[in-house]
C-alpha cells in the first residue's frame, strides 16, 4: 500500500516533476554483544524476562566507560535503545548499593512519566528500586513521602531549579549519596534553555560538593554536530562521546518535494501548506499512520483544518486526525499521545513539540511541511516515521523561502551536511546573574569560590549594591525576603505565561465559568493574542476579546468562539540601536562591527487572511506596548562611495539593501547551523537610539529616506536576549556569507526577485534584485 | 531585563570597583539592645536575658498557670507525635527571620527561647549581628533544645521548626528527630476559628488573654528592619523587634496556661469558649465534645454560633439515632431568627422517612416555603422544598 502510493508519487505527471531527490536508506542489521560480566545477575534476569538477551554494541560501550568512572554522552538515532544505556548503570547502582541515589532529568514532565512506566516494567523484580517522579504534578502531601522513599527520582530542570535545589536540606540523603545524574534529550538544551541548564548544573554540582558527593553524568542526545562539546559545556566536566549505534534500522525512503511553480514570472510556487495537506490526506485516506510537521503554531492549525476537511468521511468524523503543539493543555496532549499509541488516532499535525522522545508508538509516514530550521530537526522529524523494522517514508515539502529552496535544490547538501551545533552560553550575563542569586540563596558563596570555572566576584559585588547579597566574613549571603528561583524561568527570559480563557459559555449561561483552553508564553503573546486576533485551537477559531498584560494583572487573554473564515497575522514595528561596540573589521567597501544592540518590537496591527485562498481580506490596528531586549549583533555599514557607485537614488538603494538583508538573514543559518528563528535582521542606520521608537517597514523606509546622513546599516542579531554566541560567529564569516549571497542571487532563475532569493517582488520592489546584485558585487570585490 | 537595568549593573560594578567607603564604628549592638556578647565556643553572639516572676501577668493571664496545664490532654488535643511531659522543662520558642519564603536562603536572625525555672520565667534571645554569627546561634540553641522535654511554638510545624532544622543540616549539625512539639496553632484553630477574623497570635492574645501591645512592629516589616541594620549597623530600630519577639514568647506561655485552665475547669468558661472546647474535643472524645456543646447552649450561646452548635449537635445525635434529642435541636434551630433551611429540611425528612407522618412533614415543608419566600433564599432551595412537597402530596394521595 505505502509502496504503491510512493511509486505513484514518483511517476505520476502531476507530482513526479516536483520530486527533486529521493534517498533510500537500506535496513541495517543489529550489532549485538553479550551482557557484560559485571552486570548484576538480577538485572540480567530482568532483561531476559523482557526478551532482551544481548545488548547493542553502544549500550555495552556506555557500560564500559561508566565503569571506568567517565562522564558519558551517547548519541544515537530514534528507537536505538538509548534509554537502556543509562537505565543499566542506574539500576546496577541501586541494586548493589542500598544507599545509592540517582537523579533523572527530562525536558518535560510527560517524558518523565513515560520513562517511569518503562523503568517500572524493567524493575518489576528488583525490589531495591524505589522510583518516583517529583515535579509540578506531584501533590503537596505526597512530596515528603517521595523525598523519604525514592532512590531514583525523575524530574525536570525547572523543578530541580525551583523546587529541589533551594530546599536541598530536605534532600540531604539524596545529595550525600548521589551516584548518577541522567540527562536525556540533551539536544533539547540549547540556546536559552541550555544556557539556563548549564547554570542549574553548576548549582547542582556546588550542592553535591557541599554534601561530599561527585555524581557521574550519563547523557543521551539525538544526533547533533557537537554532542560532546554540548555535554561538556552543560556539565563543566570532561565527557566521553559514543556515537556508533549498534541498533538495527528499518527500510526507509526520504523524498524531497518542491511544490510546482505556478507563476514563473514572479517565481511563485503552489502554497507548500496546500501541497503538504494533499500528501497527508493521500496517506491518511489509505489508513496509513502519518505525522505532519508544521513549522509554526499557525501553520499547524491551517494544515490541521485542511487535512481534517480532506479525510472527513460522509459523517464528517475527522477525529482520527488531531493537532498537537505547545500551548495546548497537557490533558489534551496526553489524550492525543494515548490515541496515537492505541491506534485510535491515525494522523497528527504537530509543531516540533513531537520531535522530542514522547512515546507515540509507530508511524509509517512523516510529512515535513517546510524545512524545520535545522538538519538535526529534519532527521528527528523524519525519524518519527519507521522504527526498527518495516518500510517507512519521509517527505520534505519545501516552502519558497531561500533556505528551503537552497536545500531542496542542493540535496547533496541536505543529505551530506552534518547536523547543527547546539549552542549554549552559560556566561550570558542575564542568565548568569539570575543563577548567582539562586546559588547564594542555596549556600553562601565563598570569596574564593568560582561558579563553574568563572570568577564572579564583580557580579556578586553588583548584587550586593542592589541589596540582595550581603558580604560578611569570607562569604556572600542571600539577604532579601524573596525566593529568587521563583523569578527565573528556565524556558524564557521572562517568567509570565498568558492563559487563554474561553468566555463563550459564560455569556450563554451567565455562569462564571473560566475555561482555560491554552497557554501562551510572554515572548509570543503580543504577536498571537492581541485584541481582535483570531486564535486557533485544533483549528477552531476564537476571537480575542481582551488581553490583560499589565504588571499588576493576572496575564490573561479572554476569547470567544466565533464562526469566521479568516485568520490574522500580526503587523509589527521594529527598531535596532547600537549600545556598545566590541569589535570591528574595516574593509574597502564596508565596515563590519560586532557588539551589543537594543532591539525593540511592537505589534501595531494585523492583516486578516482568508483560510484556503490565503488572500488578504482586511486589517485592523492594535494598541500594545513596545517590547525591548538587549542582545548581541553583527552589523555592516556601507561606505558612501559604494552606495554612490551603485545608484544615485536613495529609494532604489534602500530597496536593494532590504533585499540583501533578507537574503543574508535567510542564508546565515546554513553557515551557523542554527535555526532561522534564532536570528533577527533589520535595515537601519547607525544613529544612536534617542527615543527608541520602533517603526513599521514603511515608516522605517521613510526615516531612512529623510535622514540627514544616509548611512544604512544591515543588522543581524541573536534572537535570544543577551545572545548565545551567534553574532560573534556571523561577524567572523561575514565575507563568506556575502559571497554565498551573491552566488544564490545569480543562480536564481526569477527575473526581479522571488521568495527564494531576495523576497517577493511586491514586497521588495521591482529593481531590488538588480540593485542587490550590484551591492553584493561591490561588497565582495 | 531592559537596557536600563543592564546599564545600572555596569554602572554599579564600576562604582564598587573604585570605592568602598569605610564604615564608621557605631555603638556595640549588645549595648544598644541591652544584652551581652557571649562566647559559645563557636563564635560570639548577642544574648539578651530577661526574667519574669511566675506571678507576672501577661494580659489577664498569670505565667504560673502554664505549670498546671495537663500536658497529656493537650498533647492528645494537639495531636503531638511524641508525648509531652514536665511543663518545667518545656522550651517556648519563636524565631524572627529574614523572610517567609522558606528554603535554604531564609535565616532566623533572632531566636527567642523561654522556660520556667523555679519561680521565674527565663527568656533568652539570641541575636545574629551578621550572617557569620549563625554557628554561634546554633551552638547556643542546641543545648537548650536538647535538655528540653519538648518545644512549644505557634505555627512551628509549618515554619519555625523546619527552618531551624534546615539551618542545623546546613551547618552539618544533628537536629533531634523525635523532638516533642506542641504547636498551639492547631488547638487554637479549632478553638477559635469561627470567633475571630483570623487566628493570628496577635489576635488571640488580644481577644483571649487581653494583651494590648504598644508600639508593636508589624511582622511583615521585620526582615526589612534587619537588612537595614546589616547595612547601617544601627541597632536601635531593632529594639522593637526584640520586644515583639519577647511578647510572642510571653503569649505562648499565656496561651498554654489558658488552655490548661480551660481544660481543668470548663465550668468557668464563657459560652463561646465552651463551644470552642466542643470543637477541640470533637475528633478526640465525642462524649466530652457533646457535653461542651450542650453546656455552651445552656450557658446562653446565641445567634450564629448557637445555630452552628445546634446543627453540629443534631448531626451527631442523628448519627447515633437519638431522634428525640435531634428533633428538639432541629426545632430549636428552625426558630432561629434568620431563616435557615437546613433544620426545616431535616425535620421534614425526619417526619417523612422516620415517623412516616406525611401530613406533618407536608405542613413543615409548607411553613418552610412560606418563610423562604420572604427570606430571599436561593431558588435552588425553594425548588428543593417544592419538589419535596409534590412528592409528599403524591404519597398522601396514594395512602388515600
Amino acid at each position: 500500500m505505502l509502496g504503491g502510493i510512493l511509486d505513484d508519487l514518483l511517476t505520476s505527471p502531476s507530482t513526479g516533476p516536483c520530486i527533486t531527490a529521493t534517498r533510500h536508506f537500506p535496513p541495517r542489521p543489529p550489532v549485538l554483544v553479550p551482557f557484560p560480566a559485571s552486570l548484576d545477575p538480577r538485572i540480567g534476569e530482568a532483561l531476559r524476562a523482557r526478551g532482551i538477551g544481548e545488548l547493542y554494541s553502544h549500550q555495552a560501550r556506555v557500560w564500559e566507560l561508566i565503569e571506568k568512572g567517565h562522564h558519558v554522552v551517547v548519541v544515537t538515532p530514534t528507537a536505538s535503545g538509548k534509554t537502556l544505556c543509562y537505565n543499566l548503570p542506574a539500576l546496577q547502582a541501586l541494586v548493589q548499593q542500598p544507599d545509592a541515589r540517582v537523579l533523572y532529568l527530562f525536558p518535560t514532565k510527560a517524558l518523565a512519566q513515560d520513562q517511569l512506566a518503562e523503568l517500572e516494567e524493567l524493575a518489576r523484580q528488583l525490589p531495591e528500586t524505589r522510583m518516583f517522579t517529583y515535579d509540578g504534578d506531584t501533590p503537596q502531601d505526597a512530596r515528603r513521602a517521595v523525598r523519604a522513599r525514592a532512590n531514583l527520582v525523575l524530574t525536570n530542570p525547572d523543578m530541580l531549579h525551583s523546587g529541589i535545589l533551594p530546599h536541598h536540606t530536605k534532600w540531604a540523603t539524596l545529595f550525600q549519596n548521589l551516584r548518577y545524574v541522567v540527562i536525556d534529550e540533551l539536544h533539547a538544551y540549547r540556546g536559552v534553555f541550555g544556557s539556563h541548564l548549564a547554570n542549574v548544573l553548576r548549582r547542582l554540582r556546588r550542592i553535591c560538593r557541599h554534601y561530599g558527593s561527585a555524581p557521574q553524568f550519563i547523557m543521551a542526545s539525538a544526533t547533533i554536530a557537537n554532542p560532546g562539546e554540548l555535554a561538556r559545556r552543560l556539565t563543566g566536566e570532561p565527557v566521553e562521546e559514543i556515537a556508533q549505534s549498534g541498533a538495527p534500522t528499518g527500510d526507509k525512503v526520504f523524498v524531497c518535494y518542491n511544490p510546482p511553480v505556478v507563476n514563473p514570472e514572479l517565481g511563485i510556487r503552489a502554497p507548500y501548506l496546500g501541497e503538504a495537506a494533499k500528501l497527508g490526506i493521500r496517506f491518511l485516506r489509505e489508513k496509513i499512520a502519518t505525522i505532519v510537521f508544521a513549522q509554526s503554531r499557525l501553520a499547524t492549525e491551517v494544515l490541521l483544518s485542511a487535512i481534517k476537511g480532506g479525510v472527513a468521511d460522509k459523517t464528517g468524523d475527522s477525529g482520527i486526525v488531531r493537532g498537537y503543539r505547545g500551548g495546548y493543555l497537557p490533558t489534551r496532549r496526553r489524550a492525543v499521545e494515548k490515541g496515537l499509541r492505541a491506534g485510535e488516532v491515525l494522523g497528527v499535525v504537530s509543531t516540533n513539540a513531537l520531535e522530542l522522545g514522547v512515546d507515540i508508538g509507530h508511524l509509517d509516514v512523516a510529512v515535513l511541511a517546510g524545512y524545520p530550521g535545522g538538519i538535526a530537526s529534519l532527521w528527528q522529524q523524519a525519524g518519527r516515521a519507521g522504527r526498527r523494522s518495516g518500510f517507512s517514508v519521509a517527505v520534505f515539502v519545501a516552502t519558497s523561502a531561500p533556505l528551503d529552496q537552497f536545500m531542496i535544490t542542493h540535496p547533496e547538501y541536505l543529505f551530506g551536511t552534518p547536523p547543527e551545533h547546539a549552542r549554549v552560553n552559560p556566561d550570558n550575563p542575564f542568565i548568569l546573574v539570575s543563577h548567582l542569586k539562586c546559588a547564594a540563596f542555596e549556600l553562601p558563596i565563598a570569596d574564593t569560590e568560582r561558579f563553574g570555572d568563572l570568577d564572579v566576584r564583580r557580579f556578586l559585588a553588583a548584587l550586593e549594591d542592589e541589596g540582595v547579597l550581603h558580604h560578611t566574613g569570607r562569604n556572600w549571603h542571600w539577604s532579601a525576603e524573596t525566593y529568587p528561583a521563583d523569578h527565573t524561568s528556565l524556558r524564557t527570559v521572562t517568567t509570565d505565561n498568558f492563559v487563554v480563557i474561553d468566555t463563550t459559555a459564560r455569556d450563554e449561561k451567565q455562569t462564571k465559568r473560566r475555561q482555560i483552553i491554552a497557554e501562551v508564553d510572554w515572548g509570543s503573546a503580543f504577536a498571537t493574542i492581541y485584541p481582535k486576533a483570531i486564535y486557533l485551537v485544533e483549528s477552531e477559531p476564537y476571537e480575542v476579546q481582551a488581553l490583560h498584560f499589565r504588571e499588576d494583572e493576572e496575564k490573561v487573554a479572554y476569547v470567544k468562539r466565533v464562526a469566521v473564515d479568516y485568520f490574522t497575522d500580526a503587523i509589527s514595528a521594529k527598531g535596532v540601536w547600537i549600545l556598545q561596540h566590541l569589535a570591528e573589521a574595516p574593509r574597502p567597501a564596508y565596515l563590519a562591527e560586532q557588539g551589543e544592540v537594543l532591539v525593540a518590537e511592537k505589534v501595531v496591527g494585523f492583516k486578516k487572511i482568508k483560510m484556503g485562498t490565503l488572500e488578504n481580506v482586511g486589517s485592523g490596528e492594535v494598541e500594545l506596548p513596545q517590547q525591548e531586549k538587549q542582545t548581541t549583533a553583527a552589523w555592516l555599514t556601507l561606505s558612501p562611495e559604494v552606495l554612490a557607485r551603485v545608484s544615485p537614488s536613495r529609494e532604489e538603494l534602500i530597496d536593494g539593501l532590504r533585499a540583501v538583508t533578507y537574503l543574508l538573514h535567510h542564508l546565515a543559518p546554513i553557515f551557523l547551523l542554527c535555526d532561522i528563528r534564532d536570528l533577527g535582521s533589520w535595515l537601519g542606520d547607525t544613529t544612536p537610539a534617542t527615543s527608541g521608537v520602533a517603526a513599521t517597514r514603511e515608516s522605517a523606509k521613510r526615516r531612512l529616506m529623510e535622514a540627514e546622513h544616509f548611512n544604512p546599516t544591515i543588522y543581524l542579531y541573536d534572537s535570544h536576549a543577551g545572545g548565545i554566541g551567534l553574532a560573534e560567529h556571523i561577524f567572523e564569516i561575514l565575507p563568506d556569507l556575502l559571497r554565498r549571497g551573491l552566488e544564490t542571487l545569480e543562480a536564481c532563475a526569477c527575473r526581479a526577485g522571488c521568495p527564494s532569493c531576495v523576497g517577493p517582488v511586491n514586497e521588495v520592489g521591482r529593481g531590488a534584485k538588480a540593485t542587490a546584485q550590484a551591492l553584493l558585487r561591490a561588497l565582495t570585490d | 531585563m531592559t537596557r536600563q537595568s543592564l546599564d545600572d549593573l555596569r554602572h554599579v560594578i564600576r562604582r564598587i570597583e573604585t570605592r568602598r567607603p569605610p564604615r564608621a564604628a557605631p555603638r556595640p549592638v549588645e549595648e544598644v539592645l541591652g544584652g551581652e556578647l557571649v562566647d559559645t565556643g563557636e563564635g560570639q553572639l548577642v544574648v539578651v536575658r530577661r526574667e519574669f516572676p511566675l506571678s507576672y501577668r501577661h494580659g489577664r493571664q498569670p505565667l504560673a498557670a502554664a505549670l498546671e496545664a495537663p500536658l497529656d490532654l493537650l498533647g492528645v488535643l494537639a495531636r503531638t507525635e511524641t508525648p509531652l511531659e514536665d511543663a518545667r522543662r518545656l522550651l517556648f520558642l519563636d524565631a524572627e527571620t529574614t523572610g517567609l519564603a522558606g528554603g535554604t536562603g531564609t535565616y532566623p536572625f533572632l531566636v527567642g527561647a523561654g522556660w520556667l525555672e523555679e519561680d521565674r520565667l527565663i527568656l533568652i534571645q539570641h541575636f545574629m549581628r551578621d550572617f557569620d554569627d549563625e554557628p554561634a546561634l546554633l551552638a547556643a540553641l542546641r543545648p537548650l533544645i536538647e535538655r528540653a522535654s519538648g518545644v512549644v511554638t505557634f505555627n512551628g510545624t509549618a515554619f519555625d521548626l523546619p527552618l531551624l532544622e534546615t539551618r542545623f543540616i546546613l551547618a552539618r549539625r544533628r537536629w533531634p528527630v523525635a523532638l516533642a512539639h506542641l504547636d498551639l496553632l492547631r488547638p487554637a484553630r479549632r478553638m477559635w476559628t469561627s470567633c475571630f477574623a483570623d487566628c493570628r497570635l496577635a489576635t488571640l492574645e488580644r481577644e483571649v488573654i487581653g494583651v494590648e501591645r504598644e508600639d508593636d512592629v508589624a511582622g511583615g516589616l521585620i526582615p526589612a528592619l534587619y537588612f537595614e541594620f546589616l547595612r547601617s549597623r544601627r541597632a536601635a530600630p531593632l529594639a522593637r523587634v526584640l520586644a515583639h519577639n519577647r511578647d510572642d514568647i510571653l503569649t505562648l506561655v499565656g496561651l498554654l496556661g489558658w488552655f490548661g485552665g480551660a481544660l481543668a475547669a470548663p465550668a468557668e468558661l464563657s459560652a463561646t469558649d465552651l463551644a470552642g472546647l466542643g470543637r477541640l474535643w470533637e475528633p478526640v472524645d465525642l462524649e466530652r465534645s457533646l457535653e461542651c456543646y450542650h453546656a455552651a447552649l445552656g450557658a446562653g450561646l446565641a445567634d450564629e454560633p448557637a445555630q452552628a452548635v445546634r446543627m453540629r449537635l443534631a448531626w451527631w445525635e442523628k448519627r447515633r439515632a437519638r431522634w428525640d434529642s435531634a428533633r428538639s435541636l432541629w426545632e430549636a434551630a428552625a426558630r432561629h431568627m434568620v431563616f435557615d433551611p437546613r433544620p426545616w429540611e431535616e425535620l421534614a425528612k425526619f417526619h417523612e422517612h422516620r415517623r412516616r407522618d406525611f401530613a406533618t412533614a407536608r405542613a413543615i415543608v409548607d411553613d418552610a416555603l412560606g418563610l423562604a419566600e420572604g427570606a430571599g433564599v436561593s431558588s435552588r432551595v425553594r425548588e428543593a422544598f417544592a419538589y419535596r412537597r409534590a412528592r409528599l402530596d403524591r404519597r398522601l394521595l396514594a395512602r388515600g
